[in-house]
């Protein structure tokens, strides 16, 4: 077996000089210090992502994406094909620690201000890919066309609306027409499994091609203080096993979730239906939701949603470009302002995620 | 001619009491011999000294027309439109000054004309469709309870015919409106003794009120489906009222308590069966014996059309008996459960269908019985275990839903023993039985694939679990090799 497996890797290096690769691969080491632990957050949110591509493919085999058709294929998914609850539940339990692991490392990635020179596109491509991360959420949360997903996406796109100037167009845009209707739903399934998909597969591949080419980022306080003796670690194989033991538990926790809290189907969407109580969009999306319901209708003569729209718009801007305004951490100094803007981002989003579920 | 100058002058010449003078207006009106000066000598204000000044304005004293006529000194003419009603409700709606002319009563009818139907309507917009003159006449008006009153019971169906039997008046309101109530009313109980002199039976004011009346459609209305039964009851309920009459008076509890009342009164649904849908409102009368299964079959078709093709059709009509009514009863209807059907109370079966007397009846009643019961046991246990699944979280909506079926079959079941053809409903009840059947078998399937499910969950956790262990120990012993720097 050994024989033959150096046979194919003998018979692949003549061909593709493997030798260079795990040449690079033995030299590469991870720093350890008493941060070390948020660096697996990254490769806990690709193994969630690898899960989703596998387990939407999966459901991609009996889904059917029309208004008439696919709040029955879910329903026909989780009842009579072979472990269809499992896959589904699994898809959906992962979509959502796939964007908290996402938050986790991308605010970790912030506070240990990796995205300094020379990461800035690291940090970039990062930023898109969580941004991708969130349409992926909202297109996939419509297509089981069950009632609140349905009002949730109204409730959604409407915000959409708002944005100045493109507002309307984007609207129209994004629901097909006027109203969320089956056009919609055709759009939202077409972004969920070719548009956003193949975004972010080019975003990812740069991403982990200048991880691996630039190494792992080391805290200011290390980088800084030469004396101090830094401890390394192979990246291969001691960090990677150390992922794949993470990976493994992360999967037990889905399988954990997938059976104790299997995710509900709930009722058919009805566009004549009134809407039902308590709608609320995915909990990711809740701090803006309630940041936008506790606007006043106006502040000053600016209509308070499209205020609320415009500052997150910023925001999301800034933070995409900090590593380009942030001059102090590029320099390797410490700079305490973006510590406490990161600090207010964090309680902010916590506090209002938080009142938008006791609302 | 000469009797009636006499008469005239007697009336006129001589002020009544109230009055201080003679009312000239009268007078010289009565040597014209024309109609209303005609009529206002019976009429009920020039009884009790109100002149024709009352209404037209003017000088009643003065000898001379110009003077008595003169719109300078208040004459009014004769009133039009909305005016007329207007002139009625100066005293009318006047409490004082109604004591003043020994009047108790209500001051509130004009009042109450406005927020009526046809206080509402009108077709040209100006003016409102009925004014006081309408039914109690302009002059000559005399006590509502004067027979010669156009509004005593014994003529207000008439009065409300005047408008409501002509289809081309009518035709101007509400075209959909019918034009037949009096010829109903006449072949109805109550039209019958009005129309022999009875003034305490129900005639049109005694339901839909006199001044305030609404339409039908109005849920103020007391005609209203919901208001219906009280103002029927305002009457049958009353044994004062009811005691010449010798039928009994305990109609409304037993409504009230029946599923139809229940309906009616509790879940306001205006679709249930007030009195009149059974008893007909203008013409109504208590069904007849063989006519019971045609008036419930209004509503309750197939159950009626069931019943008239099945052999009990022909016994109860030989017995004299009323069809439905034998076994459902009448007011008290309540609601029907399969208890109804089989040999032991409260079953009514066996009410007839004695074991000694009629041992087929009572046999094939107790194998009907067992086919609904073996249905039902079924559906309970099939929805029984659909429910524990859903509690389990397991998907069984389309089972949820095909328990649906089994309860149509059971609701079918239970219109196809008005047939009384055990055959029949074996058939209607087997194909809810099949139902069941699958559904029991799909949700103990579901209930199955979730202990499954845990199952599976802890073998690979422990295998899981099994890895980890084996990772984390040659990590230990790759990193103690010193491979770590």
């Amino acid at each position: 077996m050994m024989n033959f497996l150096r046979q194919t890797y003998i018979w692949l290096d003549e061909r593709l000089q493997l030798r260079d690769l795990v040449d690079f691969l033995g030299k590469k080491y991870v720093p350890v210090h008493r941060h070390s632990v948020w660096y697996y957050f990254g490769g806990v949110s690709l193994f969630l992502f690898l899960v989703q591509v596998v387990t939407g493919i999966l459901l991609l085999l009996y889904y059917k994406g029309s208004e008439e058709l696919a709040f029955e294929s879910i329903q026909f998914i989780m009842s009579r094909v072979q472990f269809g609850w499992l896959i589904r539940s699994i898809h959906s339990w992962a979509a959502n620690l796939f964007i908290l692991a996402a938050l986790i490392h991308m605010f970790s990635v912030f506070f240990e201000k990796a995205y300094r020179k020379p990461r800035e596109l690291t940090w970039v491509t990062g930023m898109l890919m969580l941004f991708v991360g969130f349409g992926f959420g909202f297109s996939g949360y419509l297509l089981p066309w069950n009632e609140l997903a349905f009002f949730a996406t109204k409730v959604g796109t409407d915000i959409a609306g708002v944005v100045p100037v493109i507002g309307k167009p984007l609207l129209e845009f994004l629901r097909g027409g006027p109203e969320v209707t089956g056009a919609t739903l055709s759009r939202f399934f077409g972004f969920h499994v070719a548009v956003f998909p193949g975004i972010f597969t080019i975003l990812l591949g740069i991403h982990l091609l200048l991880v691996q080419r630039q190494g792992m980022s080391e805290p200011l306080g290390l980088e800084k203080n030469p004396s101090l003796e830094q401890k390394r670690m192979p990246f291969f194989p001691n960090f990677l096993l150390r992922d794949l033991l993470l990976w493994l538990m992360v999967l037990n926790l889905l399988a954990i979730l997938a059976v104790f809290f299997p995710w509900e189907l709930g009722q058919k969407a009805d566009p004549f239906a009134p809407a039902p109580a308590g709608i609320k969009p995915e909990w990711y999306f809740m701090f803006m939701f309630q940041t936008l319901k506790l606007l006043p209708a106006h502040v000053l003569f600016v209509d308070g949603e499209v205020l609320g729209i415009s500052l997150f718009g910023l925001a999301g801007i800034l933070w995409l470009l900090v590593p380009f305004w942030d001059r102090r951490s590029a320099r390797g100094e410490q700079n305490r302002f973006v510590n406490y803007l990161g600090l207010f981002a964090t309680l902010y989003i916590i506090l209002f995620t938080i009142l938008g579920y006791l609302s | 001619m000469i009797r009636r100058l006499v008469l005239m002058v007697l009336f006129t010449a001589v002020p009544l009491p109230g009055q201080d003078h003679v009312d000239q207006c009268l007078q010289c009106h009565q040597t014209l011999e024309d109609e209303p000066s005609t009529l206002f000598i019976r009429d009920i204000h020039r009884l009790r000294g109100i002149t024709c000044a009352g209404c037209h304005g003017g000088d009643p004293r003065a000898e001379e027309m110009e003077d008595a006529m003169n719109k300078q000194t208040g004459f009014l003419g004769v009133p039009k439109g909305d005016e007329i009603t207007g002139r009625c409700v100066k005293c009318h709606s006047d409490q004082e000054r109604m004591k003043s002319y020994g009047s108790n009563g209500r001051t509130d009818q004009e009042l109450l004309l406005r927020q009526s139907v046809h206080g509402r309507l009108s077709v040209s917009g100006k003016e409102r469709l009925v004014q006081c003159t309408t039914c109690h006449n302009a002059h000559g008006i005399v006590s509502v309870k004067d027979k010669r009153s156009p509004v005593h019971p014994l003529n207000v169906t008439a009065t409300c015919a005047s408008c409501h039997g002509n289809p081309a008046y009518m035709r101007n309101y509400n075209p959909a409106l019918p034009v037949d109530q009096l010829p109903k009313y006449r072949t109805s109980v109550h039209g019958r003794r009005n129309a022999r002199g009875d003034t305490r039976v129900a005639e049109c004011a005694s339901c839909h009120g006199s001044h305030d009346i609404r339409s039908a459609h109005d849920v103020k209305s007391s005609v209203y489906p919901t208001n219906l039964p009280a103002t029927c009851a305002s009457c049958h309920s009353d044994s004062v009222r009811m005691k010449p009459y010798g039928i009994p008076t305990n109609q409304y509890e037993s409504f009230a308590e029946s599923v139809h009342g229940i309906a009616l009164l509790e879940k306001h649904d205006p679709g249930a069966p007030a009195c009149n849908d059974c008893h007909g409102n203008h013409g109504a009368a208590p069904p007849g014996v063989q006519s019971v299964s045609q008036v419930c079959g209004t509503c309750h078709a197939l159950n009626a059309d069931l019943f008239s093709r099945s052999p009990h059709k022909r016994a109860f009509d030989q017995r004299n008996l009323p069809e439905c009514e034998t076994c459902h009863g009448n007011h008290s209807i309540v609601a029907v459960t399969d208890r109804l059907i089989g040999s032991e109370p409260p079953a009514v079966c066996a009410q007839c269908h004695s074991p000694t007397e009629y041992p087929a009846g009572y046999t094939a009643a107790m194998s009907m019985r067992a086919i609904i019961d073996s249905l039902v046991t079924l559906e309970e246990q099939a929805r029984a275990l659909v429910e524990e699944a859903e509690q389990k979280g397991m998907e069984v909506s389309e089972q949820r839903f095909a328990l649906r079926s089994v309860r149509q079959a059971r609701l079918e079941s239970r219109t196809t023993i008005h047939a009384f053809d055990k055959a029949k409903l074996q058939e209607v009840a087997a194909k809810g039985i099949a139902a069941a059947r699958d559904i029991h078998v799909q949700a103990q399937e579901a209930i199955d694939e979730y202990y499954f499910r845990r199952i599976g969950l802890g073998v690979s956790t422990l295998i899981i679990t099994l890895l980890v262990i084996g990772l984390y120990l040659y990590i230990k012993k790759i990193e103690s090799n010193g491979q770590q720097r």
